[in-house]
């Protein structure tokens, strides 16, 4: 590999490396607006200008590939600020100084350079600014507003619809001083990735109909998540405001979904603010009138009737394909304890989601983001096991005896007051889930567990990747997270379960299942860690045979 | 002096439109004769005569033909640069218009020795005759077998189209070129890869300039030694068409040895326009710096214009006497980069428009202290700091405006306003 020189330090890059990349790998920053990693190089908005030892000009970072040993680079140059300084200036001296209504603002390309590269004053004070009169708010389709005035057509967003989304509905109009981005005549930007050229903006000419005037983006705290709108695992920042989500955005990851994300999993935030959360435990009283009562009371209750001799009928387990993978496995070990082959899980196959990444892209298929995780945890049904859809959509819950419906976010069978009606049949149920509605209001225990967004945990994606994603904010109200509720419950059966965090379960997990052998919690790369496919079937925990649930 | 013209020998011949009436003038004597050398030899030829590009930047055309890979499987191709956009600029269009066949056989030589199959003329869309002489003249020359499967017997396989262009300056900048003939928005790619090893479709393309091409013929039937003869000396050869335009009794084209002296050429337009004095000068094309009045013993070629700051380009040389403001001449070609920038990157969309805008306030008497000062540092900002040269182009006649005529500027800037009474652009009345 040759190496390069950049500002005093060396480093070997992979022969075609552009010069922003290799600076990088020194920990030097060469501003950039035009560039970015995934699209053509285009060499458009020439802030990346850096001094070559040799070179008469100065040549842009994005277009220069380190191909031979021994190129000597300069940024830190005088002849190079003066010329980003000039580069600032060009782009200032028409950007509209909007910021205090721009959503951009606190994110924007143009305030951190201008800080970092530009100057305090302007020599621009005779001319008007250049505007686009009528198009300060064109909305380019559903989830895309542009405003010209802010562009600094460094057209990502045009190149974005050609490679990246392939549906080319944007182009590059007029030219010179009155060069303008726009949709082609009869093309509306709409397709599942549009979103994404708001992302990649660099300044607040795009932005999401969804996120406009939303908030501004210094208040909001961000953790790193996971989308749960379909099983493609898209890796997301989560962004929300004392435990409000205002917004998903894509975190870079290579193997999954690189730099996007589709539209609809930015979306997926909403259904938490809709509808009613169940906020604390409630027990059907002996009256049959539902009552609020504490956590301690409604384990015994559960523990109780999965430990009754005289029960008529199998016990079940109803898992959805939002569990975590720990908790999957406490369940698993549960329904071990109990003995019932019955483990169903529910998940609902749904539009196809693609993802384009370097290696090809990544797909979703189903509507929940973990049903491989929680099968490799255990919760797969034994043989001639009561099925999803015996409950579902039969009469499987009329055999049951006890019924625990671990997770009730079963997509739209869940939201069913049919269906609700069929899983009544069983003699006693247990709603667990973040969602009040037919379902939880007809159980005879429903307990309140966490959003993702409240709880850490893994997920395993369709690739087989598995990936950890972490708390943002706490619950609300008398919530507990599925791995504490269920660890707190098979403690009732096996006492060192009690009080066992993701971590600890994570481990048991780990040394009962193959697929996972060698990763702990806290050891799961940040990029995930891709499982072997084929200890994924040897992985699954057998049910224990001979048990008395049937 | 005594020179026979070369280039323009042909002009007004009975027929000269036609293979026959071509062939009759000595025509596609030199094709015959490339066929008969090697590719090398046509090359080396070439680049012993010291011929350097027409266009504007003057590289040397057999150089860049030898850039050109020799052992490829791919296609290669010729792009003729026809997109005679420049102001002041009407060379190629006489060489199109008047001798299409001296195009034509200087094609087939540059294909024959870089061993391309395909022509294609980009030409300027206004240039509408020059177009349809050019296409009369290229099926004439299929049905003489000059051009088809088989060039003059000899096996070799060439095809000449004509590409209209639609209209944008940037068009005539190589790489914008090859991304309007492709069917894209025509603005200039990224080099490297330059074009002769990733040109038009990505494909190994030579781009030669209408005027370079015309010179090929000449070169091979009366040798490079001849060529070489012509000229100020040995980087500067060969015979030149300059086009004089502005404040000189009979504007026109001139052929003449390259390098001649402003004084020449103006004696050869019948001499400055009522006699008045002259002012300043643009020696090449509306990109090149403005030289004064004391400037116009410099030879005009290549070398001794480069020296003196400005540029031989596309030799089109305006001439402007005392009556001129200079102010308003300068943001008048400011105006036409701004117009022209492709918009694509930040110095030349933002600067060409600050630059005119800043002139144009001079000029209406809003001038500033400050504003030479900005202009230059503007200028700075601009050079060599964007993706192709249009935005160093429209700098050129700029900064020379400050530096060169410092004084205009700021006794406007003092005054107020123009010093000069508003007289029209153009005599018969169209004013800018």
């Amino acid at each position: 590999m040759p190496n390069v020189t950049i500002d005093g330090r060396t480093v070997e890059v992979p022969a075609g490396t552009n010069l922003i990349e290799a600076a990088k790998k020194v920990g030097v920053q060469v501003p950039h607006y035009c560039y970015h990693p995934r699209l053509t190089v285009v060499g458009q908005c020439r802030m990346c200008l850096v001094k070559i030892e040799g070179m008469p000009k100065l040549q842009a970072g994005c277009t220069t590939q380190v191909m031979r040993d021994g190129m000597v680079v300069k940024v830190d140059d005088p002849e190079v600020k003066e010329a980003q300084q000039g580069i600032m200036e060009f782009l200032l001296i028409n950007h509209p100084l909007d910021c205090p209504i721009c959503d951009q603002a606190g994110e924007c390309g143009l305030q951190d350079y201008s800080f970092k590269h530009g100057q305090a004053f302007s020599r621009f004070r005779y001319e008007e600014k250049r505007t686009y009169p009528g198009r300060e708010r064109i909305p380019l389709g559903p989830s895309v507003v542009l405003n010209m005035n802010r562009c600094i057509q460094c057209t990502r967003c045009v190149r974005f619809t050609e490679e990246i989304s392939e549906t080319g509905e944007l182009g590059f109009f007029q030219r010179g001083s009155r060069a303008e981005i726009g949709t082609f005549p009869g093309k509306v930007l709409d397709n599942d990735l549009s979103t994404c050229v708001v992302d990649i903006c660099p300044v607040g000419a795009l932005t999401s109909t969804r996120f406009r005037f939303a908030e501004r983006v210094w208040y909001l705290d961000k953790k790193p998540s996971i989308c749960t709108g379909c099983d493609a695992g898209c890796n997301v920042t989560l962004e929300h405001r004392r435990g409000a989500i205002r917004r998903y955005k894509p975190r870079v990851n290579p193997e999954v979904n690189d730099h996007w994300m589709c539209d609809y999993g930015r979306t997926t935030f909403e259904r938490f603010g809709r509808g009613e959360r169940l906020s604390a435990p409630r027990m059907r009283s002996k009256g049959g009138d539902a009552l609020p009562t504490n956590w301690s009371d409604a384990l015994d209750a559960i523990a109780r009737q999965l430990r009754r001799p005289d029960r008529e009928g199998a016990v079940a387990f109803l898992a959805s394909g939002h569990l975590t993978t720990e908790e999957a496995f406490l369940v698993a070990t549960l329904a071990d304890r109990v003995g019932t082959p019955h483990r169903a899980v529910w998940v609902e196959e749904g539009p196809e989601r693609r993802i384009p990444n370097p290696s090809g892209g990544v797909t979703g298929r189903e509507t929940a983001p973990n049903r491989r995780g929680i099968e490799l945890a255990g919760l797969v049904p034994g043989d001639g096991a009561i099925t999803a859809a015996d409950l579902l959509e039969g009469d499987g819950a009329a055999r049951c005896a006890v019924l625990v419906v671990a997770e009730n976010d079963l997509g739209e069978a869940g939201r069913s007051p049919e269906v609700a009606e069929r899983l009544r049949r069983a003699g006693f149920l247990v709603v667990v889930g973040w969602q009040d509605g037919p379902l939880a209001e007809i159980a005879d225990v429903a307990l309140p567990t966490a959003t993702h967004a409240e709880r850490s945990g893994t997920y395993v994606n369709s690739q087989g990747r598995i990936q950890r994603f972490e708390r943002a904010f706490p619950a609300r109200g008398d919530v507990r997270d599925g791995v504490s509720l269920f660890s707190d419950l098979l403690g009732r059966f096996e006492p060192e379960w009690s009080g066992a965090g993701d971590a600890a379960v994570f481990e048991r997990m780990a040394s009962a299942v193959p697929a996972l052998g060698g990763l702990s919690f806290r050891s799961i790369p940040a990029f995930g860690s891709a499982l072997d496919q084929q200890a994924e079937g040897a992985g699954v925990a057998e049910p224990a045979a001979g048990g008395d649930g049937q | 002096m005594a020179f026979e013209p070369v280039l323009t020998q042909n002009v007004g011949k009975p027929g000269i439109l036609t293979v026959a009436g071509y062939r009759d003038a000595g025509g596609y004597a030199a094709l015959r004769k490339a066929l008969g050398m090697t590719p090398a030899e046509v090359i080396e030829e070439v680049k012993k005569s010291g011929l350097r590009g027409r266009g504007g930047a003057g590289f040397p055309a057999g150089v860049k033909w030898g850039f050109v890979p020799a052992d490829t499987d791919q296609p290669k191709y010729l792009v003729c640069n026809a997109d005679e956009s420049e102001p002041g600029t009407f060379k190629d269009r006489l060489l199109m218009e008047k001798d299409p066949h001296q195009l034509l056989e200087g094609c087939a030589i540059c294909c024959w020795a870089v061993g391309a199959n395909t022509t294609y003329i980009y030409i300027r869309g206004e240039y509408t005759e020059a177009a349809d002489i050019l296409e009369e003249a290229i099926r004439d020359a299929y049905r003489e077998g000059i051009l088809g499967d088989d060039v003059l017997g000899s096996g070799f396989k060439l095809d000449i189209q004509v590409h209209r262009g639609a209209g944008a300056y940037i068009c005539g900048e190589e790489t914008g070129l090859l991304e309007s003939l492709e069917g894209r928005r025509g603005q200039p790619r990224v080099k490297p890869p330059f074009p002769a090893i990733v040109g038009a479709f990505g494909k190994p393309t030579v781009i030669n300039n209408v005027e370079t091409l015309c010179n090929v013929p000449h070169i091979l039937t009366r040798g490079a030694d001849w060529f070489r003869g012509i000229g100020t000396d040995e980087r500067n050869t060969g015979p030149k068409l300059y086009c004089i335009s502005g404040h000189v009794e009979r504007p026109g084209t001139y052929e003449v040895p390259i390098g001649v002296t402003l004084d020449e050429l103006i004696d050869l337009a019948g001499g400055m326009h009522k006699g008045r004095a002259l002012k300043a000068f643009i020696p090449g094309g509306a990109s090149a710096a403005i030289l004064p009045a004391s400037q116009s013993h410099l030879n005009m070629d290549f070398d001794s214009l480069a020296k003196a700051g400005s540029m031989l380009g596309s030799a089109a040389v305006v001439v402007m006497d005392e009556t001129t403001c200079l102010v308003r001449a300068t943001w008048r070609l400011a105006k036409f980069f701004s117009h022209e920038s492709c918009g694509q990157c930040t110095p030349c969309r933002e600067g060409t428009n600050w630059m005119q805008m800043t002139l144009k306030r001079i000029e209406d008497g809003h001038g500033s202290e400050a504003d030479a000062e900005l202009i230059l540092r503007m200028s700075r900002n601009m050079s060599g700091t964007a993706l192709c040269a249009l935005a160093d182009a429209a700098v050129g006649p700029v900064q020379s405006l400050v530096t060169n005529f410092r004084e205009e500027v700021d006794e406007h800037i003092r005054r107020g306003g123009c010093p000069l009474p508003p007289v029209p652009f153009f005599e018969n009345g169209a004013s800018h």
